[in-house]
């Protein structure tokens, strides 16, 4: 069985497939998950958090997710396009959902190359 | 245990989950102490025969009195800044003057007091307050509290624009500069007490601010898990009060409200010290609805 990521808390729990999360944003000292399924989740972490969850969770399967900047981390199969100029990213099935947000020109910058390094 | 991810700026981006390159040491750390121990040995055993030789070499003769050599083994230096208290005493707040850098420097040491925070204007009446001071800056947009703040386990702001934190939990204050800190979570869960101000030492290291000018400043300290408030006698900037604290062999220190910001503390006599003003919200000047203070009372 593939791994899923546990997100708890002393309250409750998410148990989440690392594929159906398109990405997490930063939101204060909470976080915001979205999923491929188009439903939100409010998990009371901050992003560093997730972030050493993931790492410790997932291992070297954690490596579909990209940490850009100190407000998102996204699920690196669904980067659909990157403006540079305009700061935004497209993360999208390219079916069922589409999610533009936006990050540093220098961080998009890295983003492009990581890609275009690895399609080599 | 979960390995400690490094801060990334706006700018940067990092794959997760990826092994970071050994370093050198790492590479070779097998060899390394292969090659130590065997070094170890060698010199243990020359020591040993040189040892033997000198034994066959000398005649000893009989001695009355020999050196002894004791060794002391010196942990910290540091002695803590406040005398010692009875555990049993009334509570109260010892005053220290100094003077670190000529900047005069009042201490204001807790002894046999808890911790907390309060929203709003301070009762002076409160016989078992030892001493309290503005612990938060309030928002000039819209009054809100600046930075995450927990009032006995209630979250009242969720900001993070201030890496300094102090938090009091189960009657145990901590001071510290973070991020995140897993403490503002223990507060909410523990009715305990959490606020942020700009951080000004950390593990003994002054922090930049970006705050200018020149002010009254206040701050509170962990020396060697001393916890105490510290007020300058004349007006310093930021950098200068921090590195101040720094030499005085602060551990971690933030920010309090400095200025005119109104507070007191009560020595072991009884007799109240104020500083800032009193009557500064007057007339039309209105006191801001969430101005908070950080609240020593007696156990």
């Amino acid at each position: 069985m593939k791994k899923q990521l546990i997100i708890s808390t002393s309250i409750d729990l998410v148990r989440i497939a690392p594929e159906r999360i398109v990405y997490i944003a930063s939101d204060g000292n909470y976080s915001t998950l979205i999923q491929s399924d188009g439903e939100m989740r409010m998990l009371s972490f901050q992003l560093g958090q997730i972030e050493k969850m993931i790492s410790s969770q997932l291992g070297s399967d954690g490596n579909i997710f990209i940490r850009i900047g100190k407000s998102l981390i996204i699920n690196r199969s669904y980067i659909y396009y990157i403006n540079i100029s305009k700061q935004k990213l497209t993360l999208s099935d390219v079916s069922s959902f589409s999610h533009t947000v936006t990050a540093s020109k220098e961080a998009l910058k890295q983003l492009k190359e990581l890609l275009e390094k690895e399609c080599k | 245990m979960m390995k400690e991810q490094k801060e990334i700026r706006d700018d940067q981006i990092r794959v997760l989950g990826e092994v970071e390159p050994q370093g050198f040491f790492e590479r070779y750390k097998w060899i390394i102490l292969i090659a130590s121990a065997v070094v170890v040995a060698v010199g243990a055993l020359l020591l040993v025969l040189n040892h033997k030789k000198q034994q066959a070499d000398t005649v000893h003769e009989p001695a009355l009195f020999e050196p002894v050599t004791t060794v002391e083994v010196v942990t910290d230096v540091r002695k803590k800044l406040g005398i010692a208290v009875d555990s049993l005493a009334a509570g109260f707040t010892e005053l220290r003057d100094t003077l670190i850098n000529d900047i005069p420097l009042r201490l204001y040491i807790p002894h046999n007091a808890d911790m907390s925070l309060h929203i709003g204007r301070m009762d002076k009446s409160d016989t078992s307050v030892v001493y309290v001071a503005q612990a938060a800056d309030v928002r000039a947009d819209n009054g809100g509290i600046v930075g995450a703040f927990v009032l006995k386990g209630v979250p009242r702001a969720w900001g993070l624009s201030k890496k300094g934190f102090c938090a009091s939990i189960d009657g145990k204050v901590t001071v510290g500069v973070a991020e995140n800190s897993p403490l503002f979570e223990q507060a909410t869960e523990r009715e305990g007490y959490f606020f942020r101000q700009y951080p000004l030492v950390k593990d003994g290291a002054v922090v930049d601010n970006e705050l200018k000018g020149k002010a009254i400043r206040r701050a509170v300290c962990d020396r060697i898990g001393e916890i105490f408030m510290v007020e300058t006698g004349t007006p310093e900037s930021l950098h200068d009060f921090a590195q101040a604290l720094a030499d005085l062999g602060v551990d971690q220190a933030i920010y309090l409200v400095g200025s005119s910001a109104y507070g007191w503390a009560v020595d072991a006599t009884g007799t109240v010290h104020e500083f800032g003003e009193d009557n500064y919200y007057k007339g039309r000047r209105r006191m801001p609805k969430n101005t908070s203070y950080i609240v020593w009372r007696r156990k």
